[in-house]
């Protein structure tokens, strides 16, 4: 039994972890190629990235979409999680269906469906247009979070601060807000980790001057395998990890000093 | 007397179209009065206090502070200190903050709201918990601070659903003398919500009794007790004996009851002899001995000591009877004996007829 259970950590960790975790070491290569394992070690290919505007360029592209993907997310999630949440009316159960559509369609299909719509607007290869894309990819997923959040808060707290005295609009802003702060904070990162990583919709819909990261490493693996892309991988890697794992540690920690 | 200072005229709500939650609910409150709305779950009470604090639009009828309609004021502007059953204080704010939030609502200097609301807690004996988070305090010290809050302001009104129902019994016994303190010492008009009503009986200047959404009496809480307007009221307040009887002699007041016999009842000279009526007789008004008005010989099936007192659950000629004796009386009795017990006349009631008997 023990000997069993062994093995199957044995395989997770060869067939999961391993493949996750090679990037690591192949970042340091020496090697002119992406090849395991290293021949020998430097950090040359670090300072290729950051020196470089093919790199630095659609890096900051990345930031910037996935910036302004969490906003717009969080400004058309957060009335659409209250309505549906809160109230009833007429076609609800339509709203939400579509509201989690873009989870249920495969990411192809968007991206092939994007491309010929935002080629009709014009808005092909431009900023604007993968962030709509990218917006629709998040929406599911900041919904399932804020309302997993709001069903969970206790609506007396907001009658309690408008008998206090507070407007409908200061109570949002100094009860509702601060309580459900995490919720939102989620929701945001969510909708940034998602847009920062996606490959397959910036593949179709992104172009030169909106090239994103996963784009540009896609392009540059197809014609060379440069180990730069080990370097990247590797700083996408942890930048992602400490943004989905320094939330939690922050949570336990303010939990155990209280 | 001079205009009410809280008036509810009508009041109704259906939450469905259909269904109503609450049906013509009318009552005044003079300023500075202690009012308590009784009732069973879902009879009403949270649906009234909801309409009067504007959390909920009234379906019909109107609510009037000082003669002024404050049907259609916005909850936030109607100055009424709320205090909810899970005391609903924000999480991420210190006690003092939390007392201080209606005072800055109000745009009040934060100092001189900070310096009031430790005032406040001072008053409901916390002057020490100020930079205590919700979270780092017992549910008793979170209802003062919930109190505190709800009073600061000053407010017009205060109003509070079940407050006590999380705590345990000497801790609400407490918390009951607290409130009552409080309330008397600000003389703010009071509207206290309960199902519990010894609760009910030991607070009030008034009790409101509810039923189906409905007002079903309104009285002094010894006036309840005494004189229950019906069944329902005289069963939910405290402990009785409801005896079927007929009138035989109205205005003489003499009425038969199966297996006792002809016994006095109150006198009724607008009844008919014939009638059937309810004669209420609480437990403690039942002596040992046959020294007073009217005699009854209970056969004992159960009796349960308390030690300050007993209850004897028996019958008199196949009429179910609950007797509560002092403890002493009570020693020696055993189920199975026969006990002579008396009452006199003027501790029963005619449900639903005039006390004026
Ligand atoms: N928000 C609501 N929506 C629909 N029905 C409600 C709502 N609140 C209360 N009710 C109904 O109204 C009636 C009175 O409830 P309530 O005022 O809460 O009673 P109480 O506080 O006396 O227990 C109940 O039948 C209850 O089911
Ligand atoms: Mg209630």
């Amino acid at each position: 039994m023990r000997g069993l259970l062994l093995s199957l950590g044995a395989v997770v960790l060869a067939f999961i972890a391993a493949p996750l975790l090679i990037v690591v070491p192949m970042s340091f290569s020496s090697a002119a190629s992406l090849e395991f394992p290293p021949p020998g070690w430097t950090t040359a290919y670090y300072g290729a990235f950051f020196g470089d505007a093919r790199w630095t360029q659609p890096t900051i592209n990345s930031i910037l979409i996935a910036l302004a993907v969490a906003v717009l997310t969080m400004a058309m999630v957060t009335p659409a999680t209250f309505a549906l949440v809160r109230h009833r009316f007429a076609g609800k159960s339509a709203v939400n269906l579509l509201l989690m559509l873009p989870l249920a369609v495969p990411h192809i299909v968007i991206a092939i469906g994007y491309y010929a719509y935002l080629s009709d607007l014009r808005l092909l290869q431009t900023f604007p247009g993968v962030i709509l894309a990218h917006t629709a990819l998040s929406v599911p997923m900041a919904f399932l979070v804020l309302s997993a959040s709001l069903k969970g808060f206790d609506r007396s707290l907001e009658r309690a601060a408008m008998s206090l005295g507070a407007s409908p609009a200061a109570t949002f802003r100094h009860v509702t807000l601060p309580v459900l702060w995490p919720g939102f904070a989620a929701a945001a990162l969510f909708a940034f980790i998602q847009s920062f990583d996606e490959t397959v919709v910036a593949l179709f819909v992104s172009g030169r001057d909106s090239m994103t990261l996963p784009r540009k490493m896609f392009d540059s693996i197809r014609t060379t395998a440069d180990p730069v892309i080990a370097v990247v991988s590797t700083l996408l890697f942890f930048t992602v990890a400490a943004l989905v794992i320094l939330p939690m540690l922050w949570r336990s920690f303010s939990r155990s000093r209280s | 007397m001079s205009a009410p200072y809280l008036e509810l005229r009508g009041l109704g709500k259906s939450y469905d179209g259909r269904t109503r939650a609450l049906d013509n609910v009318s009552l005044t409150a003079a300023k500075g009065e202690f009012i308590t709305f009784l009732g069973p779950s879902g009879s009403g009470k949270t649906t009234t206090l909801m309409l009067v604090a504007g959390f909920e639009s009234a379906s019909e009828g109107d609510i009037l502070i000082e003669g002024r309609s404050i049907g259609r004021v916005p909850p936030h502007k109607r100055g009424i200190g709320v205090v909810f059953q899970n005391y609903a204080l924000f999480p991420h704010r210190a006690a003092a903050e939390n007392v201080a939030f209606p005072l800055l609502m109000r745009k009040m200097p934060k100092a001189q709201a900070m310096a009031k609301a430790a005032e406040m807690l001072g008053l409901v004996g916390l002057e020490r918990f100020g930079g205590r988070y919700p979270r780092e305090m017992s549910g008793g010290q979170q209802q003062r601070v919930a109190l505190a809050r709800a009073l600061v302001f000053d407010p017009a009104l205060l109003l509070l659903d079940e407050p006590l129902g999380a705590l345990d019994k000497n801790l609400r016994e407490q918390m009951q003398i607290e409130i009552k303190a409080v309330q008397r010492r600000l003389g703010v008009t009071t509207i206290f919500v309960t199902h519990d009503q010894s609760e009910a009986m030991a607070m009030s200047d008034r009790i409101v009794v509810f039923d189906g959404g409905r007002i079903q009496q309104v009285g002094a809480p010894l006036d309840i007790y005494r004189y229950p307007s019906s069944s329902f009221v005289a069963r939910f307040v405290g402990d009785s004996n409801i005896l079927a009887a007929r009138l035989t002699d109205p205005a003489g007041g003499q009425a038969e009851i199966a297996g006792i016999g002809t016994v006095r009842v109150p006198a009724l000279p607008a009844a008919r002899a014939g009638d059937a009526i309810e004669l209420l007789l609480r437990p403690e008004c039942l002596k040992p001995g046959s020294g007073l008005d009217n005699a009854a010989r209970l056969t004992v099936d159960v009796i349960v000591h308390f030690g300050d007192s007993a209850l004897v659950t028996g019958h008199a000629g196949g009429t179910p009877l609950r007797a509560r004796l002092e403890g002493l009386a009570a020693q020696g009795i055993s189920a199975g004996d026969t006990l002579p017990l008396s009452w006199a006349t003027s501790s029963s009631h005619v449900i639903g007829r005039d006390a004026a008997g």
